[in-house]
């Protein structure tokens, strides 16, 4: 039997043992370790299993993840999301649509320290939804909303999915934030304009809500400015070379935690919480780069990649229709086993792809982060949507109705984005050499 | 076998505390040592300290993710299933899973025992190796132990 066929053998094993609800970190080190052994031999494929996870696990460059995620957690636990969204209420809550419209702000904010996905749709679902119900909101405006804003953290930064992106593909972790900035704020652009002409179409979905006074705005400004100044410490200092991006993990995280506790926002107890919690999705992530690092290994001697590289490059197909096929390829795989598990598998064997077609790779990150973006938010494994329907204990349908008009912000972007990569590389080209 | 489950469940957590204290320790030691290296007076070392903690943080911290099934899976094509065969494939995705740490956990050992024979040790502040890898290798132990109680768990039908 050939490497390749055995290559190719052990990727349909993985894909049938994730459908048997094995952990895929375990599958994809199971298959590679088994494959690897099969090739060169049992002892190389021991030695390649414990190796590779020492390697992952002792990684300085990987201390980053639990980091950014402990950040976020002390933030979400501190009850930071509250006040940011109360803060964008009091400025636009009284024209249609507002409250919606200041839970993107209130989330696009948020994001800024918080990369959690369905930790901002959890939030915004306990705190802007029933504020909406008091307003008479349609339900399919206000849960589709809080589902889809959750996934702006997917592009602004410190985002978990850049991050490990970045490790991947080893690019620079401070040129993928800024190259995620621009995309980010625009999608949350767009959603204020959907909200707005969906309202005016149906202005009984979003009625006005309380006109807030200059006072009361001014009040709730703070919160917005120390966040602002948070986010602009660990971007600044990772642009300017002054921190690596644990350093600024651990100050971005340092600089929330101080500022909750002077605030007595959170207490030691609710410090542990954030911890525990943080390390469950720090675990999960590094497990499956691990796991991806084995079968990646496993993949190489096969030469897979490198061949899946010529193949694609020979096929008689523009480089645009065959990068919008890789991108459907992560949308559907994401869709059926889990958007970041699936950016893990696949990117090792797409990467070379984009890079020989000449895409930049900074680009290639935004395009999958929004196809990771729309994949947390459509069937069957639509993570924010389940969150948002155990708290507000709304039918799938109506939430999903609300959820569709939002995708088209997402496909709109990567559209532009397709035609604009600019609106990806300027930032980091201007600021980071 | 609930003493199992308990067992398992409480040694998880203990690691998971130690996990806790090292990402705590990352964060204090990384800020002061950004704090002194503006005043020119760094922490030596601060950069393989972290690296070492890092592997304690995600090392002691899979068995208690694994025990509240924090990892990534897809269960929406087992659940189509009954009842009897779910917990026939539970059962052997969980004797996967052990022999899968039996093998790492093993192997971690005889690595760190490779490290410590060849005195292997840290740039700056000649840290050695092996201690990391024997204890990520006894986290993959007590892993092993986990998936043991899920089994139990499966059979006593508190898996899912």
């Amino acid at each position: 039997m050939s490497e390749v066929t055995i290559g190719i053998m052990g990727l349909a094993t993985v894909l049938v043992l994730f459908m048997t609800g094995i952990e895929l970190a375990f599958a994809m080190a199971l298959v590679g370790f088994i494959g690897f052994s099969y090739i060169v031999s049992f002892k190389a494929g021991l030695n390649l299993l414990a190796k590779d996870f020492f390697d992952v696990f002792s990684s300085y460059g990987f201390t980053v993840i639990p980091l950014f995620v402990l950040m976020g957690q002390i933030a979400f636990n501190a009850g930071i999301a509250k006040r940011l969204y109360e803060a964008a209420y009091r400025f636009i809550g009284h024209i249609p649509g507002g409250l919606a419209m200041a839970t993107v702000a209130g989330a696009t904010v948020f994001k800024a320290i918080c990369g959690s996905s369905p930790a901002t749709a959890a939030t915004f679902a306990s705190v802007a939804v029933p504020e909406m119900d008091r307003y008479g909101y349609a339900k399919k405006l206000s849960t589709g909303i809080v589902a889809t804003v959750g996934t702006l953290g997917i592009l602004i930064p410190p985002s978990v999915t850049l991050i490990v992106f970045g490790i991947i593909t080893e690019q620079s972790i401070g040129k993928l934030f800024l190259a995620g900035i621009v995309p980010g704020l625009m999608i949350a652009f767009f959603f204020i304009c959907i909200i707005y002409a969906w309202c005016r179409l149906n202005p009984e979905l979003g009625p006005k809500g309380e006109r807030s006074t200059w006072k009361q705005r001014l009040v709730s400004l703070p919160e917005v400015l120390w966040v602002v100044a948070v986010f602009l410490l660990v971007i600044g200092g990772l642009m300017y070379g002054f921190f690596t991006p644990t350093e600024a993990g651990s100050v971005g995280t340092f600089a929330v935690l101080l500022l909750s506790v002077v605030k007595r926002d959170i207490d030691l107890k609710g410090y542990i919480k954030s911890v525990v919690e943080s390390l469950r999705t720090a675990c999960m992530v590094l497990m499956l780069i691990a796991g991806s690092q084995v079968l990646g290994h496993f993949l190489a001697r096969t030469k897979i990649p490198m061949l899946a590289a010529d193949w694609i490059m020979g096929l008689p197909l523009s480089p645009d229709v065959i990068m919008i096929i890789i991108s459907i390829v992560y949308l559907v795989g994401g869709s059926f086993i889990d958007d970041l598990a699936f950016m893990v598998l696949a990117t090792p064997i797409f990467y070379p792809v984009i890079i020989k077609l000449g895409y930049d790779p900074l680009w290639f990150g935004m395009i999958i982060a929004i196809t990771v973006m729309v994949g947390v938010v459509i069937p069957p494994v639509a993570i924010n949507v389940f969150v948002v329907k155990a708290i507000t204990k709304q039918p799938l349908s109506v939430i999903y109705s609300g959820v569709y008009p939002f995708l088209l912000s997402l496909v709109f972007c990567a559209l532009l984005l397709f035609l604009f990569p600019q609106i990806a590389t300027f930032l980091p080209g201007m600021l980071m050499k | 076998m609930q003493w199992l489950v308990n067992k398992a469940q409480g040694l998880s957590k203990a690691l998971n505390v130690l996990a806790g204290i090292a990402i705590t320790f990352i964060m204090f030691l990384t800020v002061l040592d950004v704090i002194l290296r503006s005043f020119r007076r760094p922490i030596t070392g601060t950069y393989e300290l972290a690296a070492f903690s890092g592997a304690i943080v995600i090392g002691f911290a899979v068995p208690l993710t694994t025990f509240l099934k924090g990892h990534v899976l897809v269960d929406f094509f087992v659940m189509r299933f009954p009842l009897a065969i779910r917990k026939t494939i539970n059962v052997l995705t969980r004797l996967l899973g052990i022999g899968l740490f039996s093998l790492l956990g093993w192997n971690l050992i005889l690595l760190g025992m490779d490290l410590y024979r060849t005195g292997e040790v840290s740039l700056t502040l000649q840290l050695p190796f092996y201690p990391v890898a024997f204890g990520v290798g006894f986290s993959c132990f007590v892993q092993c132990l986990v998936l043991i109680a899920q089994i139990f768990q499966v059979m006593g039908d508190s898996y899912e």
